[in-house]
């Protein structure tokens, strides 16, 4: 169980003397706005110390720069939320797209040589995608792994399998069926910005208003309560696999797109950006608990915070190093927050 | 071995004025009690008597809120605190379900954290403990290797096991909590045969069963409680018949709501288990029915298979063989109450908006899936009003609810997608008098709507108060069927495996 009473003391009834503000700092923290107030101040801050930071270019920049990390982070909280978790994810987002180029690509570019016409692509790297997915559905659902082992496997293989196809080389200039999502701009805003604010708005109403979502939610808290309530828990937790894969597809074709290339090492990393993200989002590790909205603004701060460092001319290492400590600051933040308000304790 | 003196005057066990408090439920109130050397002492009592929480108090498993507790020449004061370490080596607690390791052995099982095994420096001699296991076993004349992993036993055996870990640490006192349910006859005989020689010993018993005629069988006196009070103690055995015990143990108690009777005439079947075999063990098939407006309990023993069937019927659990049908064809749809509401009743993270609603996600959705806000909080909210849950909002998190208004909204669930057959496993386990009241209220009042209601029950009182009918279910077969007006002592007698 990942949720238990605080204390029996603060259980006496809360609707006593609980004034319009608990109720308020209540659904505050459970939708998700906690760290909102910190972006704004990291914003407000940022502005004074660093000139360039809070001009458009730079603000869309920060958008454009998290867009990739976010539509992975909205995929991986679909997992999270049912107290699974894929590490898998980042081989997807450098594999999906590797497999398309070099599906696309004539064998000389190194590609396989099938030369697929160029509306393929998209297709070619969600399809994979969504098979690995459903590979790793089946490996939890069916054969009956621990998802931190089936997942962290197939991570592993898929780096490899990256560097099987590509030959080891990156693949440049697979085709625009397959970079226009990262690349095109429209109205000076690009395409990526736009594609993971619609896919937040669209997977935050799913989890909010649809059956599917609830039923996310009611398995992350309590499985057996779920199946016994007639939800049908393996279809739904081998499908969350799916969708996850298939976000994190999405996200790697993006990142293709920017680059305009398929690099070998795509992605790398990006699995730890996106569990602390989501953490900071205050998705419970344990299942059960967290929104889109708390997830978007998780991206938000490490977007935001990686860009300042970066203007404030901090040197690399330590921005690595401070990320860290800022993820470490925020989770416990999360994880204050979430018990003040609600009396639950959640295993972060 | 010098046999103890058998006719010591100083009792080994005495208890004086034992209270215990769980929630609101008192489940002992001053409770006296005594066991003298070398005599196995039977403790009666219905379901929830406090029978087990008395001897929980007495090896400490469940530390006493009040009292003096002595054990041999240990005397322990209780207030609430755990005293279990003081009195480890005057008495050994055999619960009714093992605590045993399964992935070690049958000789590391048995001497696990013995003294009897351990060389310098905490060094354990394996040599040593698979010799002095395989002579264990060869007393009890059980055939198993001393090196087999316990998780391979069945049941039977690992009751045993325990049993012998327990009286090989050779204390003074013994609590035996329903040691045979397990067991097959002849696993039976040798425990008696064991007891017994120990008794010579010197050795003292404090049993438990649900078997009268056991206690008949090994017991030299009896004592019999009855809402955590002591209403007989110490008579002897010799003394006693069948009548006089079930009598004793059921008291004249007022029934708080008596059962109604909405079966008018030939309802039509609902829903049928036709050729089922709940699991390997049984020998039968067995059909059931469900009508509407009838209330049906099954009752018997734990474990004896009612819980399964009841899961089989709801669709959660596969039979051995047969299958489930409805004669109108298409499957009425059922809304579960599951047996243990922490483990698999509700969502503690979620509201009692969510909690409910996840009940009935089919029928609350339109066609794309998605969930109309207004129309949710309306059924949640008249579905909350229906069962009595008191929550400061409806989206308070059930875990901060009290035991009775979370059973309220697992009920609730259970309704959200209006379904044709209840099935409530059981009901009432851990809620207070008031909220007991308000569930049996409800489960009438479906029944009066035509609903089938299924109640799987331990507790004698909450299905006379509910029943219509009876079905005793043990062995994982159907035994004995009650109908109409049936007295509460038929049904104790049946419960109890007497009849």
């Amino acid at each position: 169980m990942s949720t238990q009473m605080v204390s029996d003391s603060k259980l006496v009834n809360p609707a006593q003397g609980r004034s319009k503000w608990a109720q308020f700092g209540t659904s505050f923290v459970a939708d998700g706005y906690t760290m909102y107030p910190v972006i704004l101040l990291l914003v407000i801050i940022g502005s004074i110390v660093a000139p360039r930071f809070a001009t458009t270019t730079n603000l869309i920049n920060i958008l454009e720069q998290i867009s990739v990390l976010g539509l992975t982070t909205i995929g991986l909280t679909f997992v999270v939320l049912i107290g699974r978790l894929d590490l898998s994810l980042e081989g997807v987002v450098g594999f999906a797209p590797m497999f398309a180029a070099a599906a696309l690509v004539p064998a000389v570019a190194g590609g396989f040589g099938l030369e697929l016409p160029g509306w393929m692509g998209l297709i070619v790297a969600l399809g994979v995608a969504g098979a690995i997915g459903w590979f790793n559905g089946f490996m939890v659902v069916k054969v009956g792994l621990n998802p931190f082992i089936s997942t962290l496997g197939l991570l592993v293989l898929l780096r490899g399998g990256v560097l099987i196809i590509s030959n080891g080389r990156s693949i440049y200039s697979p085709g625009k069926a397959l970079t226009f999502l990262g690349s095109e701009k429209i109205l000076g805003v690009p395409l990526a910005v736009f594609v993971f604010l619609a896919v937040a708005a669209v997977v935050g109403v799913i989890f909010k208003y649809h059956r599917y979502g609830r039923a996310l939610y009611a398995i992350g808290g309590n499985e057996e309560a779920a199946r016994a309530a007639g939800i049908n828990v393996d279809r739904v937790i081998w499908s969350a696999f799916v969708f996850a894969a298939l976000l994190a597809g999405l996200a790697g074709v993006m990142m293709t797109g920017r680059l305009d290339s398929a690099v070998t090492t795509q992605g790398q990393g990006i699995i730890f950006s996106a569990f602390a993200a989501a953490v900071i989002g205050g998705v419970s590790l344990g299942g059960g608990r967290g929104t889109i909205v708390g997830v978007v603004s998780g991206v938000l701060l490490i977007g935001v915070i990686n860009n300042l460092l970066t203007l404030a001319q901090v040197p690399s290492f330590y921005v690595q190093a401070s990320t860290g400590a800022v993820i470490i600051v925020a989770a416990v933040l999360t994880t204050i927050a979430s018990r003040r308000s609600s009396g639950v304790k959640t295993r972060t | 071995m010098i046999p103890i003196i058998n006719d010591d005057r100083r009792a080994i066990v005495e208890m004086r004025n034992i209270a215990k408090t769980f929630g609101s439920t008192r489940a002992l109130r001053g409770v006296d009690f005594t066991v003298m050397r070398g005599e196995v002492h039977a403790l009666l009592g219905r379901n929830g008597a406090g029978k087990s929480t008395l001897v929980s108090t007495i090896s400490g498993f469940t530390p006493a809120d009040s009292g003096t507790i002595r054990v041999a020449d240990t005397v322990v004061t209780a207030n609430a605190q755990n005293y279990a370490a003081k009195i480890r080596e005057g008495i050994a607690h055999v619960q009714q379900t093992p605590q045993l390791f399964n992935l070690l052995t049958v000789a590391e099982n048995l001497f696990l954290e013995s003294p009897k095994v351990r060389g310098r420096f905490g060094a354990v001699s394996h040599a040593r403990t698979l010799a002095m296991t395989k002579e264990l076993l060869h007393t009890w004349a059980i055939d198993i290797r001393a090196d087999a992993l316990v998780g391979e036993l069945d049941a039977g055996t690992r009751q045993l096991l325990e049993i012998i870990k327990a009286l090989s640490r050779g204390v003074p006192v013994m609590i035996l909590d329903e040691p045979t349910a397990a067991l097959s006859n002849a696993e039976k005989k040798i425990l008696f045969e064991q007891v017994r020689a120990l008794k010579a010993q010197g050795v003292s018993f404090v049993y438990i069963s649900h078997h009268l005629d056991e206690i008949f069988e090994i017991a030299d006196v009896v004592t019999i409680l009855r809402d955590g009070q002591v209403v007989r103690a110490r008579e002897p055995v010799a003394g006693l018949d069948v009548d006089t015990i079930a009598d004793l143990m059921m008291g004249k108690k007022t029934l708080r709501s008596s059962r109604e009777d909405h079966t008018r005439g030939e309802q039509p079947v609902l829903i049928r288990a036709r050729g089922v075999r709940i699991g390997p063990r049984s020998e039968q098939t067995l059909d059931f029915e469900v009508r509407a407006g009838e209330i049906v309990a099954l009752a018997g023993p734990v474990g004896g298979g009612k819980e399964a069937l009841a899961m089989i019927l709801a669709g959660q659990r596969h039979p051995a063989e047969g299958h489930i049908d409805s004669p109108r064809g298409l499957m009425p749809k059922i809304g579960l109450v599951p047996t243990d509401r922490h483990a698999s009743g509700y969502v503690g993270l979620l509201g009692v908006r969510e909690n409910v609603v996840i009940g009935g996600l089919d029928v609350l959705s339109n066609h794309f899936g998605f969930i109309s806000k207004r129309a949710e909080v309306r059924h949640a909210e008249r579905l909350a009003q229906k069962t009595h849950v008191v929550s400061s909002s409806l989206e308070q998190p059930v875990s901060q609810l009290s035991g009775g208004n979370q059973q309220k909204v697992v009920f609730a669930r259970a309704l959200c997608r209006d379904p044709d057959i209840v099935i409530a496993l059981s009901p009432t386990r851990g809620v207070d008098v008031g909220a007991k009241e308000q569930l049996y209220a409800l489960l009438r009042d479906l029944a009066s709507q035509g609903l089938g209601v299924v109640v799987v029950s331990d507790e004698e009182d909450e299905i006379a108060q509910l029943a219509n009918r009876v079905v005793i279910v043990f062995d994982d077969e159907v035994k004995d069927q009650l109908l109409g007006n049936y007295t509460i002592k038929d049904l104790v007698l049946r419960m109890e495996g007497v009849l």
